[in-house]
């Protein structure tokens, strides 16, 4: 209902916003039709009217504006499709719309291949190749950046911090709704004359192709404003409610991991958007941002874009680390190995992740006094990386090693996130780089990292919490098939990728040298297979929810607060604020406890009506020292 | 428990040293390099293999605590016991600490910072040429010569030749899988890239002897490749002025075209 | 040498940083006694203020990427044409208004609904005035270095976007001013000035460095 509502609302606006462009263009005595600042305008407009339609309206501006606000809460199914605060209703939101992304952005991976298996244009044309590849590399960076923060983190984060909510449920919610209408717009590019510049959008191009390229800022920008909003969230709740005695010190490694991924969103994300509005300027009002005939210069962009960027693929990755630590840990029956150092090493990553951006323009044609600094940054990033490695090995070390799906996904991490790292060290030594840079060893090293390391943990995630979100289990046996099957043929696919770039194979093209034939049918091939494994993960989610046995509150016997609860968790998670005592992953400790959980009504002033009053600042600072 | 620990840290030590030393083996006697044709391209290549040996240890390493941690603590079936609340030890952590951030910096030294330094040291070019990108093909003008092209790329062998690359439109980039050199055409600046091809060849005997296009520019970005010939010094002035005919043909036309429509 | 292990009860001497040992019965104490004014989840009100804090910071870093853009593109060139005294001008104008802004929210601190009425009115007032100004310099700059060329593309965009973000302070001010007319601050809880204010402030400093920015740098 609620649903409808936006879409008309957003029709509404639409027409609007496209009625008050034409007017104006003809007021300003110019042509009355110009499809991109129609489309431009028409989308603002209908933008604004789709929140409204969604809930922003009843639930947030009226009260404003000092109207009656009555909150509306749906049930059951109905929740899900509607502007709900449940943080693990949005949660969930994310979680299903992200994964349902990934699988479409996956089949046009199986295009790309399909064109790839051998020399010539053999499938598709050029200009479709251009497209199909465009997308899949932006729907998946979408998919990377807000499936594990936006989905699990959502999720688990109040509950591993012993919360009701997130601090600003609302705003969790907007963050959610305005992932609809990206996704809307980036399959739109495909009827606007698409999106053909890869995901990184480069000038002059994207200043001057077709009108796809507004299609796809609009929605970047979008989204980018979904990802500020959604970090902000997190690093307030974060800050400001954790349970009594949940000190920076016991924090859940994984909320740790969102924390620091958090303070890359707010900030770094603002780039993007900047540079996304320099081409929109470019294009609609003529500026010279990036013409260089004009005084502009195309690098402009690229540093701009790679200040973003570059930080992004931490925002992916962080929370890739705090997952698979928080899996090894409770799956080795062990407390997490150097715990006090991880966290340092997170932020050591955030800080360096803002000086390292030019590794990208190695070869742009960038001032020659830059590489040398930027290559040093960037080599420097694999020392607090290293700290993850050493916290995940010794935490296995002498373990009791629970090999469940979840673990072995989290095992494959470490492995997997080895070989994207170590080729990333290729690729930010300047010498190697000159060869390598925009071949498919650089696809191969990011769908190292970002599939083989981000995607792995987000499947330890998504298997690990299974059971506390939906509250079933899921298929084991299944679940193995599921990682054998898509762990070998991961490794097969891409391992070869490497090979192909070294040897002459380009990014971005749909046609290549005879010679490269071979290399690329392997992959195609090898790359089909891991498709299929998707589809045992789907029917195995799928069933489980549906039919799967009935979970208990604990089935991973874990220490952390949401194990602590039924599965699924009550709406206000915890019966009264829980009391944490100790360290969250004190396994083989006799008789150490995480937190106390008690029955009584949240506000018995005994327990919580004097702290409330209380600035958590001091607290902090005993906490932590 | 103590001792056990140790037999452990014995056992994988062992390993270690096992994958490590078939690890470094299988990268010194197999080569995944194509051939290069280029002095700079050996600097590249050098640096490509130093890497993959200081890179070896850290794999085998982390693949053998892992792979040995997985046959060795796994347990079957649900675990009934925790494992052993082990604290990182200052002295753990910091040899950690201490390996990686040496590794790390002598990698930035070498191959990097030496490498960097070795590519930039440049002689007086014997052959200037002038690369132009534009969608989607590749114009190479060699100004002393008064030669242009779109057709090849014809270089000299064993001699210095400089390129100054730019681009019309889009960006492109300049990259000749053989040589191992890249740069990318900026409108509105031009870009140096210099190479020293050691080999005669053409692209029918090396594929990657072919200036390509590695930035995406568009439709036809896959289809912008031009051939390279490396000949010797006599062939190479032979080329120059059959083509010195061919390129001033090519401008008598084209100002005959524009005189005729003035 | 140590080894990789400790014996069981030195170990928990060794974690005692790690986790807290509480035996069960022991728990109680823990809710009652030591642990519960340890820390505690903040009130809505600091996190509120939290919230704009970070939001704050975030969008320093939007406009951090235009002004670097100028100077990535124009080095310290500056046109002579640039209406210096209307740049003046216009920055006395917007540092006034925050001194307005600071004793509407004085008001409201101090229940005096007549002051914080007054003050935000001024405010809003000063941002159209403001507004205008700006617009009157983009007809000047039109003609000077219109946004088809460097300092152009580089002047409009930095004060178009600083223009919407007083544009959307006004509206925010206005909303203020609405809900104090229906007496809505009375009661004591003022965030929405709070933040309106702030949110002015951050609008007034973002301006302090786009000014010289644009104005004054060589
Ligand atoms: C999740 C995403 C992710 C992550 C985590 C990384 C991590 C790293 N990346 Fe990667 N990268 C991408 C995603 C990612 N990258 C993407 C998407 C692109 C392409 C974008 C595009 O053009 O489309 C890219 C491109 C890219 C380039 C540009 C290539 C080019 O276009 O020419 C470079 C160059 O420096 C680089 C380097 C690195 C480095 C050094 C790391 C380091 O963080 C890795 C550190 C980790 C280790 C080193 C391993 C573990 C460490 C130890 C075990 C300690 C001991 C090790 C040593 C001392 C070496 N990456
Ligand atoms: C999260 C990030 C992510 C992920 C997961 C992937 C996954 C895959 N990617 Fe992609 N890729 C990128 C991010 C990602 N990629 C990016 C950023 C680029 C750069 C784009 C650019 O250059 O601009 C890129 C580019 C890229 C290229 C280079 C194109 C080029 O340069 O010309 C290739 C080529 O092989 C490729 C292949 C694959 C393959 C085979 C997978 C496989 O792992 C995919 C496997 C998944 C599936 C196959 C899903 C299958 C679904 C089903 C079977 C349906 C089941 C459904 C039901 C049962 C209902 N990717
Ligand atoms: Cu020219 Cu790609
Ligand atoms: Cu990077």
């Amino acid at each position: 209902m609620p649903l409808v509502q936006a879409f008309v609302f957003a029709a509404i606006g639409g027409v609007f916003g496209v009625g008050v462009t034409v007017a104006g263009r003809v007021l300003t005595g110019r042509e009355a039709w110009s499809l991109e600042p129609v489309v431009t305008v028409g989308y603002i407009f209908a933008l604004l009217g789709w929140l409204l339609g969604i809930g922003v309206w009843d639930q947030w501006a009226r009260e404003w504006l000092g109207l009656p606000v009555e909150h509306r809460q749906h049930r059951g199914w109905a929740r899900y499709f509607a502007f709900t605060t449940d943080h693990k209703v949005v949660g969930v939101q994310y979680l299903v719309t992200f994964v349902a992304l990934f699988l479409l952005a996956g089949l046009l991976a199986m295009l790309i291949r399909i064109e790839l298996m051998a020399p010539g244009m053999t499938f598709m044309g050029l200009g479709t190749y251009n497209q199909v590849m465009s997308l899949h590399g932006i729907v998946m960076v979408a998919v990377a950046v807000a499936t594990i923060i936006g989905g699990l983190g959502n999720y688990t984060v109040p509950l591993l911090i012993g919360a009701e909510d997130v601090a600003f449920p609302r705003l969790n919610a907007l963050s959610y709704w305005l992932v609809p209408p990206v996704a809307i717009l980036l399959i739109g590019t495909f009827f606007t004359g698409g999106l053909d510049t890869g995901w990184t959008a480069y000038p002059p191009l994207s200043d001057v192709n077709a009108a796809g390229q507004v299609l796809f800022n609009l929605a970047v920008i979008t989204f980018g404003l979904s990802s500020i909003l959604g970090g902000l969230n997190f690093l307030v709740t974060i800050a400001t409610l954790r349970a009594p005695g949940m000190g920076w010190g016991r924090l859940p490694i994984f909320v740790w991991s969102i924390f620091a991924a958090s303070l890359i969103s707010l900030t770094a994300t603002q780039f993007l958007a900047a540079g996304l509005m320099m081409i929109l300027f470019d294009r609609l009002l003529g500026m010279a941002f990036f013409r260089a005939s004009a005084g502009g210069d195309p690098l402009l962009y690229q540093h701009v874009f790679w200040f973003y960027s570059h930080p992004a693929v931490y925002i992916m990755i962080l929370p890739g680390f705090g997952l698979a630590l928080e899996v090894l840990s409770h799956f080795s029956r062990k407390p997490l190995f150097g715990y006090r150092l991880v966290p340092g090493g997170f932020i050591a990553i955030v800080v360096l992740s803002f000086v390292v951006w030019a590794h990208h323009l190695f070869t742009s044609g960038m001032s020659d006094a830059l590489h040398g600094p930027f290559m040093v940054t960037t080599e420097l990033i694999s020392i607090p990386t290293g700290l993850v490695f050493l916290s995940a090995l010794g935490t296995l070390w002498l373990g009791r090693l629970w090999l469940t799906t979840p673990m072995l996904f989290g095992l494959a991490f470490v492995f997997n996130f080895l070989i994207g790292g170590l080729t990333g060290i290729y690729l930010a030594d300047v010498p190697t780089d000159i060869h390598l840079q925009d071949t498919h060893f650089v696809v191969a090293h990011f769908h190292y990292t970002i599939v083989g390391g981000e995607i792995f943990a987000l499947f330890a995630g998504i298997y690990y919490w299974f059971p506390k979100m939906t509250g079933r289990m899921f298929s084991e046996r299944w679940g193995k098939v599921h990682f054998w099957w898509m762990f070998l043929a991961y490794h097969t696919t891409f391992i070869p990728m490497f090979w192909a770039g070294i040897h002459g194979m380009n990014r971005r093209v749909g046609d290549y040298p005879a010679e490269l034939g071979d290399v690329n049918l392997f992959i195609s091939v090898a790359a089909f297979v891991m498709g299929g494994s998707f589809v045992v993960f789907t029917a195995n989610v799928v069933w489980s929810w549906v039919r799967g046995p009935r979970a208990v509150a604990n089935p991973w016997r874990a220490h952390t607060l949401e194990w602590q609860v039924a599965s699924p968790p009550p709406i206000e998670n915890f019966p009264a604020t829980p009391v944490v005592v100790g360290s969250p992953y004190a396994y083989g400790v006799p008789g150490a406890v995480h937190a106390v959980l008690t029955t009584a009504p949240a506000h018995t002033p005994a327990a919580s009506g004097g702290a409330q009053a209380e600035p958590a600042g001091p607290a902090l600072a005993a906490d932590s020292a | 428990m103590v001792g056990r620990g140790r037999k452990h840290a014995l056992w994988v030590a062992l390993l270690w040293i096992t994958l490590t030393v078939a690890g470094e083996a299988v990268v010194l006697t197999f080569d995944v390099l194509p051939p290069v044709a280029a002095e700079e391209g050996r600097v590249v290549d050098a640096a490509f293999r130093l890497l993959t040996i200081l890179g070896m240890p850290v794999f085998t390493f982390v693949v053998a605590v892992l792979v040995y941690s997985v046959l060795v603590f796994r347990s079957r079936g649900t675990p009934e016991q925790d494992g052993p609340p082990l604290v990182a030890r200052p002295l753990i952590a910091g040899a950690w600490l201490v390996a990686t951030s040496a590794l790390s910096i002598y990698v930035i030294i070498n191959p990097g910072l030496t490498g960097l330094a070795e590519l930039r040291t440049h002689r007086e070019p014997d052959v200037v040429v002038q690369v132009e990108g534009s969608r989607w093909q590749w114009k190479v003008t060699y100004p002393r010569q008064q030669v242009t092209s779109n057709k090849e790329l014809v270089l000299p062998v064993n001699k210095h030749v400089r390129f100054d690359v730019t681009a019309v439109d889009v960006v492109h980039s300049f990259w000749i899988p053989s040589f191992r050199m890249k740069i990318d055409a900026v409108p509105g600046r031009v870009t140096t890239v210099h190479v020293t091809p050691t080999q005669t060849g053409t692209e029918a005997q090396d594929f990657n002897l072919r200036l390509v296009c590695a930035e995406l520019c568009g439709l036809g970005h896959s289809l912008m490749s031009l051939s390279v010939r490396v000949v010797e010094q006599a062939d190479f002035d032979r080329w120059v002025s059959s083509a010195r005919t061919a390129t001033a043909a090519d401008g008598e036309r084209q100002q005959a075209l524009a005189g005729s429509r003035s | 040498m140590p080894g990789w292990t400790h014996k069981t009860d030195e170990t928990v001497q060794h974690m005692s940083d790690f986790v807290l040992p509480l035996p069960k019965h022991e728990t109680a104490v823990a809710v009652h006694g030591a642990a519960v004014h340890e820390h505690a989840p903040a009130s809505s009100l600091s996190r509120n203020r939290v919230g704009l804090w970070w939001f704050i910071l975030s969008e320093c870093f939007l406009f951090l990427a235009f002004i670097s853009a100028r100077y990535y593109l124009l080095g310290l060139e500056r046109p002579a044409e640039l209406n210096q005294a209307l740049g003046l001008g216009l920055s006395l104008l917007l540092l006034v208004s925050s001194l307005t802004a600071y004793r509407a929210e004085l008001g409201a601190q101090h229940g005096d609904r007549r002051r914080l009425l007054r003050n935000t009115a001024t405010t809003i007032l000063l941002g159209l005035v403001f507004l205008m100004g700006v617009g009157y310099e983009w007809s000047e700059a039109l003609v000077h270095f219109p946004p088809s060329e460097a300092f152009g593309t580089v002047f409009f965009s930095l004060t178009g976007l600083h223009a919407f973000h007083v544009l959307s302070g006004v509206v925010l001010l206005a909303l203020v001013y609405w809900n104090a007319r229906r007496g809505r601050y009375d009661s004591g809880s003022i965030w929405g000035v709070e933040a309106s204010v702030k949110y002015w402030h951050f609008v007034d400093v973002a301006w302090v460095f786009i000014y010289p920015t644009l104005y004054l740098v060589r």
